[in-house]
């Protein structure tokens, strides 16, 4: 029985659709605030920060509450587990894994990471004019603003560097290990050949169920109320 | 007569020396202190800026508190026309934001700051009113002068 169903031929669901749609949503407004904070757009610097924001509150919900492959359980591992796997990239012919691998989960975690700090310094920043400034920054003093607004440009800078390594990486396996991870992160599915022999047992499903509409209005809920600085 | 002459030439021959000495130091301490007071007077011009905006943002904007801040920014403009002597740029080795454009477009410069003086006092006329609206859109225009001048003449922080 197990046996007949080691080997399902076709392709595997590994991404649930949130972390798809989470994924290139935020690549799409990662540009546009980069765009817009350049030419000095702020209203809609403003409201593309507010989407991020909105992104990251549900991601980090559905590190929790989304498909095995989307839970922060699954993919943050240890050094030692890092280490195993770092290793076993010698092996021909490279074989993928359904979900993050141990190095990759990290890296994730430093692209939320950056972007939280990243969105956190926007909230407070003012900008030297003392004009343009995020919904929180009445909350905070000219200096302390200011300082966020510096924090703001150096973290900008640090996420640019780590979505760099980021894309380099995809670009290693693409090419080196010859393993495609983009179509995966587009369709959410990878053939079997190319995983293991028990993934199916781990495929994911399209993760619509009510845990993601709570999701969805927590994020706008908590994204709305920052960005009115909870002046309600 | 000459032990006369001698005592009108003596103060000029410190003065020169003095000079000689200060021009010899990396950054003369008035070039420092002109340098200090325009950033300690534009520090109160953006935290007057960020008063008004914080005001605006709260649904009982004080106009007494709209009012003081627009004057701070008022006076303080007319202050800093003055603030930009020759010598007071990046070379002067003093941390400074100025960019030495403003020596090479001195007109320019200069006909921003009065735009700054000049939106700043129909701030202050405003605030003196208190409509929120035209307060809120009197501080855009304000906001602007301050935006056009530092994307030309200041240095970007990072
Ligand atoms: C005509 C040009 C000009 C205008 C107008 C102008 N600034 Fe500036 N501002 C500068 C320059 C040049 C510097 C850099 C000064 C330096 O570092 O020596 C500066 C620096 C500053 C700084 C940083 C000071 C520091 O701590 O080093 C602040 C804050 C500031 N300006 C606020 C404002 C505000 C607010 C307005 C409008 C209400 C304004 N400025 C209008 C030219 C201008
Ligand atoms: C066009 C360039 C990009 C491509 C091709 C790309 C591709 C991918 C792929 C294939 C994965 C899954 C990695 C895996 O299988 O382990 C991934 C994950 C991720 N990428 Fe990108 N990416 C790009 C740009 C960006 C940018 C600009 C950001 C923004 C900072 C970003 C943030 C993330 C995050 C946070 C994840 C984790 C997704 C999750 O688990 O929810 N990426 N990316």
């Amino acid at each position: 029985m197990a046996e007949a169903q080691a080997r399902v031929p076709g392709p595997i669901r590994v991404w649930d659709l949130p972390v798809r749609l989470f994924h290139w949503l935020i690549v799409g407004l990662f540009a546009f605030s980069w765009w817009s904070g350049e030419n000095h757009d702020m209203d809609w610097h403003r409201w593309s920060g507010y989407a991020v924001l909105a992104l990251l509150v549900f991601r980090l919900y559905w590190g929790f509450a989304g498909t095995s492959t989307a839970r922060f359980a699954a993919f943050v591992r240890g050094p030692g587990a890092a280490l195993t796997y770092a290793r076993s990239l010698a092996q021909r012919p490279y074989v993928a894994k359904v979900g993050h691998n141990p190095i990759g989960g990290w890296s994730v975690m430093l692209m939320l990471a950056a972007l939280v700090v990243q969105v956190a310094a926007g909230l407070f920043a003012v900008d030297v004019d003392g004009i343009e400034s995020g919904p929180l920054s009445d909350y905070v003093s000219f200096e302390t603003g200011r300082a966020a607004a510096k924090l703001h440009h150096l973290v900008f800078n640090i996420a640019l560097a780590v979505v760099a390594v980021h894309i380099a990486a995809i670009m290693v396996y693409r090419f080196w290990l010859k393993t495609d991870l983009i179509t995966p992160m587009i369709t959410g599915k990878r053939q079997s050949a190319s995983l293991p022999p028990d993934a199916a047992a781990a495929a994911v499903g399209l993760g619509l169920s009510w845990r993601a509409l709570v999701g969805v209005a927590a994020a706008a809920a908590v994204a709305y109320a920052i960005s009115v600085g909870f002046r309600f | 007569m000459t032990a006369k002459r001698s005592f009108t030439i003596l103060p000029f021959a410190v003065l020169a020396l003095t000079a000689a000495t200060l021009a010899d130091a990396a950054a003369p301490p008035s070039v420092t202190a002109t340098i200090a007071a325009r950033q300690a007077n534009f520090k109160k011009m953006g935290k007057a800026m960020k008063i008004l905006s914080d005001q605006l943002k709260s649904s009982a904007p004080s106009q007494p508190a709209m009012y003081g801040a627009a004057q701070v920014i008022a006076s303080n403009a007319r202050r800093q026309g003055r603030m930009f002597p020759l010598g007071t740029g990046p070379g002067s080795g003093v941390e400074t934001e100025a960019l030495p454009a403003i020596w090479t477009d001195k007109a320019d410069f200069d006909a921003k700051m009065r735009q700054l003086v000049n939106e700043s006092t129909k701030l202050v006329a405003v605030t003196k009113a208190g409509n929120a609206a035209a307060i809120g859109a009197q501080l855009k225009a304000t906001g602007g002068t301050c935006g056009a001048c530092h994307r030309k003449y200041r240095a970007e922080d990072e």
